[in-house]
């Protein structure tokens, strides 16, 4: 569409109006002017004549680029020549105010109007890589996008366009095919084959009809194409489906790194107190994540080294350390294996529970055979002791199983995974009462069992601030 | 702004170069041109200057690229960056601000506000 079928806009008038009162006041003035300001009407009536050129021909629809430019030389000069004489000089002021104001509506106007000219579309602005060996092709392009907003950074060479590749964070790159160097083809394998830009929309822009190129280029992962000559409309709407597919892509990738953090934190969170079969099961089960404090049934498993305190005191810290080191590894492995929670590590003691956070049928067997696993452990970790001349250690182990509340307990700044309620109370009674190499099991936990076990001695125990007592009962070992 | 201090301008556009360069002289300012980004980085280069105005869509090297170009090399990274763009979304603020400039101005510029923004840069 040309200036000549459209109507004229009313600017242009006023601008014509303006200009014509400027030359008639600047011709009354002019031998009162100094140097520098009859410069500027020098350079202001030069822009003048450049735009009325533009107004005469078609010109104006066709460069809005260049109209924009002429406005806004137009605009700082008058900007400047009312700064200089504008205070002295009324009439020359209201004339060059109301340049101004006609500039400002030639402004906008033009805006409108190439905008509704050329049916552009709009879209968000985006960072377009544009790689073609022609620089006035590059110009084309980048002119015909960055007025509707996007950024356009030109390469002139697939080895130059992979370098802005590496600076820019590029949402679509139009791509031609036929270049020298590094051809359209080979930049596209690269690019497809670099994990990060990959995902990068590349529309590739081939000459006249060579859909053979075109078929190869879209085999080989471009996402779009056009045919030259292009129509600027449609480059824009390809552009804009492209920035679309690349939003999308981000967000998408956005989410996943947020999942990734988010299993990575519960891993590192849980992992140490966890079996990693535990770990993965509240990560599968979005509820799992929910550790508020509830009531479970678990089964309460501590175990102690007999005598620690006054063994530990006849070696030196470091011995005690490497010693007590060796024997906790061991034993968390065995409890991990078992698909128990450790809760705490309490010197030489250790709090484990079955069925918190993931409750399963067999938590007291698992419970159970886990302490027998242990003791059956001792005699290798005795024999490495002895080896290092280190004395021989025995432990004693207690289990019941009850209602504790689960849960995340501490303040804002410090909290952990852990367990409250009687019943551990009740555990820790057990186990001072169980002798060295001994396993010791509440009548619940006896109750709770599913499997066959060989058991020892029965035996009724007070507990420490109730009015109770409980039965215990010693497990040597399973019944084959 | 202390005596031999001077100013880069980079614009492609004869017209607007001439207009900005009267300006700025008028407001007292020592300004050099160049008229794309490879030859503005020449000139960054050669020239130390005080304060680049950097219009963004230039041919050859575009602003985008001069700019980010000039904020890895080591011998002229110190020198302030104001971009001049058309477009007045945040997304190109943001753009501009990734390039490695150091403030935004939108076209057609105010003029005051241009100076008060060059004067805030060199007044280190």
């Amino acid at each position: 569409m040309t200036i000549n079928t459209s109507p004229t806009p009313e600017w242009i008038d006023h601008i014509r109006r303006d200009f014509e009162a400027l030359r008639q006041e600047f011709s009354i003035h002019q031998n009162h002017l100094g140097e520098l300001t009859l410069g500027d009407f020098t350079h202001i009536f030069d822009a003048a004549s450049r735009l009325e050129q533009m107004l005469d021909t078609s010109e104006l629809a066709t460069h809005s680029h260049d109209l924009m430019n002429v406005l806004t030389a137009l605009r700082g000069y008058a900007e400047m020549l009312r700064e200089d004489i504008g205070a002295s000089h009324s009439n020359l002021d209201a004339i060059l105010s109301s340049l101004l104001e006609s500039v400002q509506a030639a402004h906008n106007g033009s805006t409108v109007q190439s905008a509704n000219q050329s049916r552009d579309i709009q879209s968000d602005p985006g960072f377009i890589l544009a790689v073609d060996d022609r620089q006035e092709n590059r110009e084309l392009v980048a002119r015909n996008l960055s007025r509707i907003g996007h950024i356009v950074i030109t390469a002139a060479s697939g080895e130059e366009a992979l370098r802005a590749l590496e600076q820019s964070d590029v949402d679509v790159v139009l791509l031609d095919l036929i270049m020298p160097g590094m051809n359209g083809h080979e930049f596209l394998r690269r690019i497809k084959e670099h994990p990060e830009w990959r995902a990068t929309p590349v529309i590739v822009i081939s000459g006249s009809q060579d859909m053979d190129g075109i078929i190869e280029c879209i085999e080989a992962g471009a996402d779009d194409y056009l045919f030259k000559p292009f129509n600027p409309v449609l480059l824009q709407a390809r552009i804009k489906a492209g920035i679309e597919r690349k939003r999308w892509h981000d967000k998408e990738q956005q989410y996943r790194l947020q999942l990734e953090r988010n299993e990575k934190f519960i891993r590192a969170t849980f992992g140490r107190y966890l079996s990693d079969e535990i770990v993965t099961d509240i990560l599968e089960r979005p509820e799992g994540l929910e550790l508020g404090g509830d009531l479970r049934r678990v089964s309460i498993m501590l175990s102690d080294i007999r005598g620690f305190t006054s063994l530990s005191e006849n070696l030196a810290p470091a011995q005690v350390v490497s010693m007590l080191n060796r024997y906790l590894g061991v034993m968390t492995d065995i409890i991990m294996a078992h698909h128990g929670t450790i809760d705490e590590f309490i010197g030489d003691a250790i709090l484990a529970v079955f069925g918190a956070p993931q409750y399963r049928d067999d938590d007291a067997d698992r419970a159970v055979k886990c302490a027998l696993a242990m003791q059956a452990a001792m005699a290798d970790i005795n024999a490495l002791n002895e080896a290092e001349g280190f004395p021989a250690i025995s432990t004693g182990i207690a289990i019941n199983t009850g209602d504790v509340i689960a849960g995340n307990i501490g303040s804002e700044r410090r909290s952990k995974y852990g367990f409250v309620g009687h019943p551990m109370n009740v555990t820790s009674r057990i186990e001072d009462v169980t002798a060295g190499d001994e396993i010791l099991i509440s009548e619940s936990t006896l109750q709770s069992l599913k499997g066959n076990y060989r058991l020892g001695r029965s035996e009724q125990i007070n507990v420490k601030g109730i009015d109770e007592t409980i039965l215990v009962h010693q497990v040597a070992g399973e019944k084959t | 702004m202390t005596a031999g201090q001077r100013i880069l301008l980079v614009e492609d556009n004869e017209l607007n170069r001439n207009m900005m360069v009267r300006r700025l002289n008028r407001a007292g300012l020592e300004v050099i041109t160049a008229g794309n980004g490879q030859q503005a980085l020449d000139i960054m280069h050669a020239e130390q200057p005080s304060v680049v105005l950097m219009d963004m869509n230039l041919p050859v090297l575009d602003g985008w690229a001069a700019s980010r170009r000039a904020k890895e090399d080591e011998s002229i990274r110190d020198i302030p960056i104001i971009a001049l763009t058309a477009h007045a979304t945040e997304a190109h603020r943001v753009y501009a601000m990734e390039a490695g400039c150091d403030d935004y101005a939108t076209k057609p510029v105010d003029f005051p506000g241009l100076l008060t923004k060059i004067r805030e840069l060199t007044r280190a």
